[in-house]
């Protein structure tokens, strides 16, 4: 439908403060073979931040650290195969304006 | 072996946690708040605009603070229909100016929360709550991701005699306090993204015809959205603009769009590409409205807890209202609070004073009036598709119908009528909207 359009997200991404956790993630794949069965992979496009790609071999990579905490991946996903938490306190997205 | 305890914990600062905090530091109620971001605020996002008459309910003196925690008084607010060429604008030239206000969460639950702290509550930022203290199922407070002291590292936990989960639309711990038996459904919740951006210096007043203390707030339906069930929004901020899109994300998964691609079509339409002209992106965001209504509501108050705000579901989105809401239900929530101390009883026999007040207001009463509104949004996705773009052409013919013969003018616009959605179908579509509001 917005085919003639590529936007890159991490542009906009860029504009977002954010405390990264580097010790703890708090989006996991339960289970990766689930995943490359999943013909859909809605994930890789309503997730508002590009969280969700694909690395080469056509796995799931998780990039949690630019994760606004909307929590649509928690439900969207079909089988219900990702780990959902909020980040630690003070963590995560920080908005400056909101 | 209990440092902590306090009468109530609060989880969460957003409007509806610090407004339930508020109140019951009114009264003396030892409160503490916790808030998992590192300020108040920090985590959170809306369109959006505040209603004065709930503000007031905790901040009388509102909107007369200094310095003011909103942007602009809402002194025009309407819609725009957008077609894939234009805007036909309907806009209301609100008689009092001082009703609601455009602002921003950062700043707005953060004043929020230094308003509740000089009222005694006590805050702890940069805190998660990871469970509750459970007994015979009673819930006695709430374990934290932070240690409970420097010589033990265990994570803390705080005893109180009621918790109020303010935690927002990922209800995580209303289910985990098993006041809700399942998730939400994609169908169920409205994936909204927005920017807030920024124009050069002066634009805004002039571009928008605003003087320094008028401000818009618009609802923008048809192409912003690629005519799929949702709403664009604009609203004008002091010196920025909140622009922005939401759609259910069942719709998105539906036909596999990414949200922000949808956003980033809407800021290319000629009319906003013109409006936008020169502008900077200082803030980009996403965030889950709940709409999972009546149906969907979780039960609101267990044997020492209680569920206020958006983690209840409590958003009106027919009529815009979110945070006043949140505010209400905080304020229900301390009023049952209240006599749960009075009574001395603090099992879900005294809390049901908050069901019993929020069955009683407005705000049930809605939620029951809009029951059935995110299946009819979604079975009649098409009222976003055509009318938008049919309205844009109507009037595109009226307005330059000078000079030819004005039955040949009426007539095309009956035609569009009838290829865009027949007479049938725009009766049908009435009678529809007019059940489904009765």
């Amino acid at each position: 439908m917005v085919k003639d359009l590529t936007i890159n997200i991490d542009e906009k991404i860029s504009s977002v403060k954010f405390f990264v956790d580097e010790e703890f993630p708090h989006l996991r794949v339960k289970n990766h073979d689930l995943c490359l069965q999943c013909r859909d992979k809605f994930c890789l496009n309503f997730c508002p931040a590009g969280v969700y790609r694909l690395d080469s071999q056509g796995r799931i990579i998780v990039g949690y650290q630019a994760c606004l905490e909307c929590g649509s991946c928690r439900v969207g996903c079909p089988s219900r195969n990702i780990e959902w938490s909020y980040p630690r306190g003070g963590y995560g997205v920080n908005y400056k304006f909101g | 072996m209990n440092k902590y305890l306090y009468d109530v914990v609060i989880i969460g600062g957003g409007p509806a946690g610090l407004s339930t905090g508020i109140k019951l530091a009114q009264k003396g109620l030892k409160t503490l708040l916790i808030e998992r971001g590192r300020f108040c605020g920090a985590k959170n996002l809306f369109g959006g605009v505040v209603y004065t008459s709930s503000i007031k309910e905790i901040v009388p003196e509102f909107p007369e603070v200094d310095p003011s925690p909103v942007e602009r008084p809402v002194t025009e607010e309407g819609y725009f229909f957008l077609s894939k060429e234009g805007v036909v604008k309907i806009l209301h030239t609100k008689k009092r100016a001082d009703e609601s206000f455009t602002a921003l969460r950062a700043k707005f639950d953060a004043f929020l929360s230094e308003y509740a702290l000089k009222k005694g509550i006590d805050l702890a930022p940069k805190t998660k709550v990871i469970d509750f203290i459970r007994n015979n199922g009673f819930i006695e407070g709430v374990i934290v991701d932070r240690p409970t002291s420097f010589e033990d590292p265990s994570p803390a936990t705080i005893k109180a005699k009621v918790v109020v989960i303010a935690e927002g639309v990922n209800r995580l711990l209303t289910e985990k306090a098993g006041l809700v038996t399942k998730t939400f459904e994609p169908e169920e919740v409205v994936l909204a993204v927005k920017e807030v951006l920024q124009l050069p210096k002066g634009e805004l007043e002039a571009r928008f015809g605003l003087s320094n203390n008028q401000g818009l707030a618009v609802e923008i339906f048809g192409e912003i959205t690629k005519g799929l069930p949702g709403t664009g929004f604009l609203y004008t901020n002091k010196t920025t603009i909140s622009f922005g899109i939401g759609i259910f994300l069942k719709s998105l998964m539906d036909l596999n769009l990414k949200p922000y691609e949808i956003l980033e079509y809407a800021k290319l339409h000629p009319y906003f590409r013109e409006l936008f002209k020169g502008s900077e992106t200082l803030e980009y965001g996403a965030h889950l409205i709940p709409e999972w209504g009546i149906k969907g509501l979780p039960k609101p108050y267990g044997n020492g807890v209680l569920v206020v705000g958006d983690a209840a579901g409590l958003v009106n989105p027919l009529f815009r209202e979110g945070t006043n809401l949140a505010i209400y239900s905080g304020l229900m929530a301390a009023e049952a609070i209240f006599y749960a101390f009075e009574k001395g009883d603090f099992t879900e026999r005294s809390l049901r004073r908050y069901e019993e007040l929020f069955k009683d207001s407005f705000i049930y009463k809605d939620l029951v009036m809009l029951k059935d509104l995110k299946t009819f949004l979604l079975s009649n996705s098409h009222l976003f598709q055509v009318y938008p773009e049919m309205i844009y052409d109507i009037c595109s013919l009226y307005f330059s119908a000078q000079g030819r013969y004005k039955r040949d003018v009426i007539r095309e616009i009956f035609g569009i009528i009838k290829k865009k959605r027949g007479y049938w179908g725009i009766l049908r579509d009435f009678v529809k909207i007019g059940r489904f509001l009765w």
